[in-house]
């Protein structure tokens, strides 16, 4: 539990390395209105390869960390590459164990990125 | 102070659940386990068919259970119609009065509306061309000046009595009677799923016309609720559900229905389920009911800590922000000390879109909560305080 809530999570939560707005990126996002969470993600590349990501919204820390941590993760990636990412990568990366319900919010990231 | 807990099968198997997600389904209590069970063991056939003695005892245990609910309202028994719960009950209705709508007619709803009462009427709206409008809130109050809202041509009325998220009581009574001086044939139809395990409800006093809720929510079984209807009314609504059970005549290309409330319950009922129900009204009417000392108690706690947001509060429901910290993120942390808590919309987004906020974290109370229950929830959510305030 107090795993869940670990400072690594807390930390990107609270001071998000990535949010903010690409203009001239591309984009995608996804509501999930029942949690009333929202996560718009934005990436510009260079050639094939991701150079810079962003992201905008609201909702758990879990899921708001998840994304943060992701969108460092994709700098250098191409856009195959991110959408061979797997859910289990996305538990790996926050370095905890997630419950079903809780498993949505972490892989919102990530669902937004494939939709790219 | 009286503990009910022993009461309910569900402690012994979690000693430690502080549970306060009654306004989502109610726990349910060993009486009304045992009558269920009593039905599949000792008398289970058929209602209303069977020249037999089981079969007999079953439909008059079936039928005691229609009485009960029917005194603990205050209708008559062919008056209520076993549904599957609350939104069957409004879906019913919505579907069975839409014939006496003509394009042009309005319906009025609220903001603070459960999606219960709002989808089936917006597609009623749709089906017949209807106008759909909507009573606002001020200080989680409806807003007393209906007529600016309802008018004569406002032919229905679909309001709910307590808020689910907000767990004010609407002053049913009043608001119905205003309703009827702008137009004296509007039909009123009540949610009552929030207030009827908490208040006493009279139909007749309240002058509603159609009155829903569900059992599961009055410590009940899942799968059954009421649809209460007055009498003439009931004659003029239509049945959706065709089929064995409804009909007094069948010939090739007609049939005669049968009279309310078997005109509405189509096709075997869940039996079990309303003899259930019929013994949770009386679990509920025999037994000592301390929500209000808790929910002060709760109430007093919350105000001492200047971080909570109260966004609704009545007596049984207690709705709660905490600033950059998420309802999940809440409802997780109170889960890891047994403390079980609604996080989202609670199946009402227009009311947390009209209040402007994003989700929110509900606290509802059952007739088992206690003392150490409220201590468990505070030191949660000072837990959820520290996590997110630490370094």
């Amino acid at each position: 539990m107090d795993d869940l809530y670990k400072e690594i999570i807390l930390e990107h939560y609270q001071n998000p390395e990535n949010r903010g707005e690409i203009e001239d990126g591309i984009e995608a996002d996804e509501a999930n209105m029942l949690c009333g969470d929202k996560l718009k993600i934005m990436v510009k590349c260079d050639g094939q390869k991701i150079v810079e990501a962003k992201f905008s919204g609201g909702g758990c820390a879990i899921s708001m960390a998840a994304a943060d941590m992701l969108l460092t993760k994709i700098i250098g990636m191409t856009l195959e590459d991110v959408k061979k990412i797997k859910d289990e990568e996305i538990e790996k990366m926050l370095g905890i164990k997630l419950t079903p319900v809780r498993k949505k919010c972490a892989y919102l990231g990530l669902n937004v990125l494939k939709k790219l | 102070m009286k503990n009910n807990k022993y009461l309910f099968p569900i402690y012994k198997n979690n000693p430690d659940l502080a549970y306060f997600d009654s306004g989502a389904t109610a726990l349910k209590p060993q009486i009304v386990l045992d009558k269920m069970m009593e039905y599949y063991t000792k008398y289970s056939a058929n209602i209303h068919r069977g020249i037999y003695a089981i079969s007999e005892k079953t439909t008059e245990e079936y039928e005691k259970a229609r009485e009960k609910v029917a005194q603990f309202i205050g209708g008559e028994n062919s008056e209520i119609i076993f549904t599957r719960g609350t939104t069957e009950s409004i879906n019913l209705v919505a579907r069975g009065w839409g014939n006496n709508l003509l394009s042009g007619d309005e319906i009025v709803s609220t903001v603070e509306e459960h999606h219960a009462n709002l989808i089936p009427w917006q597609e009623l709206a749709k089906r017949k061309n209807l106008k759909l409008s909507f009573l606002e809130i001020k200080n989680n109050k409806i807003t007393d000046d209906l007529e600016k809202v309802i008018s004569e041509k406002t032919k229905i009325l679909a309001i709910t009595q307590v808020s689910n998220v907000l767990g004010i009581e609407n002053p049913i009574e009043e608001i119905i009677k205003k309703a009827r001086e702008i137009n004296p044939e509007i039909i009123v139809v009540v949610d009552g799923a929030q207030a009827i395990p908490h208040l006493k409800v009279d139909v007749k006093k309240m002058d509603a016309d159609f009155y829903a809720f569900s059992g599961h929510k009055m410590y009940g079984p899942t799968g059954i609720g009421v649809l209460y209807g007055k009498k003439e009314l009931l004659e003029k609504l239509e049945p959706v559900n065709f089929g064995g059970g409804m009909i007094k005549e069948v010939y090739l290309n007609r049939t005669i229905f049968a009279d309310s409330p078997d005109k509405f319950e189509g096709g075997t009922p869940p039996i079990a389920e309303a003899i259930g129900l019929g013994m949770a009204v009386d679990f509920l009417k025999t037994t000592d009911n301390q929500e209000k000392m808790i929910g002060e108690m709760i109430k007093k706690e919350l105000k001492l800590r200047p971080w909570i947001k109260i966004i609704g509060g009545g007596d049984s429901i207690f709705t709660i922000a905490i600033d950059g910290v998420h309802p999940h993120d809440i409802a997780t942390i109170l889960d890891s000390e047994n403390v079980a808590v609604r996080a989202g919309h609670h199946c009402a987004m227009p009311l947390h879109e009209f209040l402007g906020i994003n989700a929110t974290t509900r606290i509802s109370l059952g007739i088992y909560n206690d003392e150490n229950d409220v201590k468990k929830l505070i030191k949660a959510l000072d837990k959820v305080w520290t996590i997110f305030t630490k370094k």
